[in-house]
């Protein structure tokens, strides 16, 4: 039980991080100045949602909150695959925020239940920043597919992205722990049914249809794409060059 | 900071009437830059702490609030269209200063109240109350 509530919260944290650090790549490139520095802030706070997940799994360990952050090699790493991908274009982004802001508002409320102090309040306090990061990401969704041009791109980054966004749902064997320990409230189906019922209004309001297809999966079970250990090199490469500093 | 244009151009787009008067002036900002105010607590007056571009009010407000609200303290902010504020002109200072002796008017201690009434954040005197 202790390993699969474990397993839980890697996989919040490690999609806190990937997210984190993919938004944090929009820094100084964004489309304009304002939404600029507000996906960079939405990225800090993904990323310090992050460290204090790592910080609850790490417990005493000296900087290992550090250490699972950047000491692990890909593999370890629990990330739904969808938030190791590049970012492609704004509208790509916008997309995966509105589809991740959906499922972790979600988890969170459901974290909030697990009985388990202080990562139940931990998550209840973190869901008031996630709502801000889904506000942002529905308006910018409606305007980039308030044109003929524009909702054609958007259609595409969506059409991209929901298979692999159903991955946030894979399951393992610790789900199924969880579940029968009454640490998990809801089955994995349910959490995809109540997501779905809160992210397709949104697309479906913007003239956008959701795809059907298979779920891309892989990440819960460590298997990623080539874009993580690329992404993973970069993001490691401070960390690396210095394993006992500290910071 | 947005400068002044003098006798500005309205913004007829939105409808507003073009000030008549010499000393009144619109703020020369295109469409699409949103003046914003941030209140820090919740007696404060609302203060405007500079702009934002954003082609609606909810976009202004999102970015506003990511990009003025995310440091400091603030429990509300105002978004208005930079160019339909009416302002007095620069060379119209000189309505603002007494010509006579106003001391009497000054009120010092009304401030006072204002803060106690505030929940006393500043206890210590500032230099405005002296």
């Amino acid at each position: 039980m202790r390993a699969a509530f474990r397993e839980s919260l890697l996989r919040v944290a490690d999609d806190e991080l990937t997210i984190g650090h993919r938004h944090s790549e929009w820094t100084g490139v964004g489309p304009d100045i304002e939404s600029d520095v507000a996906m960079s802030s939405i990225a800090q706070e993904e990323l310090g949602h992050a460290r204090l997940f790592y910080e609850q799994i790490a417990g005493d360990e000296p900087s290992g909150a550090d250490r699972l952050a950047f000491g692990r090699p890909p593999a370890e790493f629990r990330n739904a695959v969808l938030l190791e991908q590049p970012n492609q274009g704004w509208e790509f982004s916008i997309v995966r925020l509105v589809l991740y802001e959906a499922f972790e508002g979600l988890r969170l409320s459901l974290l909030a239940r697990c009985g388990r102090e202080p990562i139940a309040s931990l998550a209840a306090t973190l869901g008031r920043e996630e709502r801000y990061h889904g506000l942002f990401a529905d308006a910018w969704l409606e305007r980039l597919a308030g044109h003929a041009d524009g909702r054609a791109r958007v259609q595409a980054a969506l059409d991209a992205a929901w298979p692999y966004a159903l991955g946030f749902f894979e399951t393992t064997d610790a789900d199924r722990a969880l579940l029968a320990g009454g640490l998990l409230p809801e089955p994995a189906d349910n959490q995809r049914e109540a997501w779905e019922a809160a992210v397709r209004p949104i697309f479906e309001r913007c003239g956008l249809t959701v795809p059907a297809g298979p779920p891309k999966q892989g990440g819960r079970r460590g298997e990623h794409t080539p874009d993580l250990a690329q992404m993973h090199l970069e993001m490691t490469e401070v960390w690396r060059s210095d394993p006992e500093a500290r910071w | 900071m947005i400068p002044l244009a003098r006798g500005g151009a309205a913004p007829a787009a939105r409808g507003g009437a073009a000030p008549t008067a010499s000393w009144i002036r619109t703020l020369e900002a295109p469409e699409g830059v949103w003046a914003v105010f941030l209140q820090a607590r919740r007696r404060d007056a609302h203060v405007y702490v500079g702009d934002v571009h954003a082609p609606d009010a909810e976009m202004a407000l999102l970015l506003a609030k990511e990009n003025y609200a995310r440091r400091d303290p603030c429990v509300s902010l105002w978004v208005v269209p930079a160019r339909e504020i009416r302002a007095t002109a620069g060379d119209a200072a000189e309505m603002f200063e007494p010509a006579t002796d106003k001391s009497y008017r000054f009120g010092g201690s009304y401030r006072q109240q204002q803060r106690v009434y505030r929940g006393g954040y500043h206890t210590a005197p500032t230099e405005d109350d002296r």
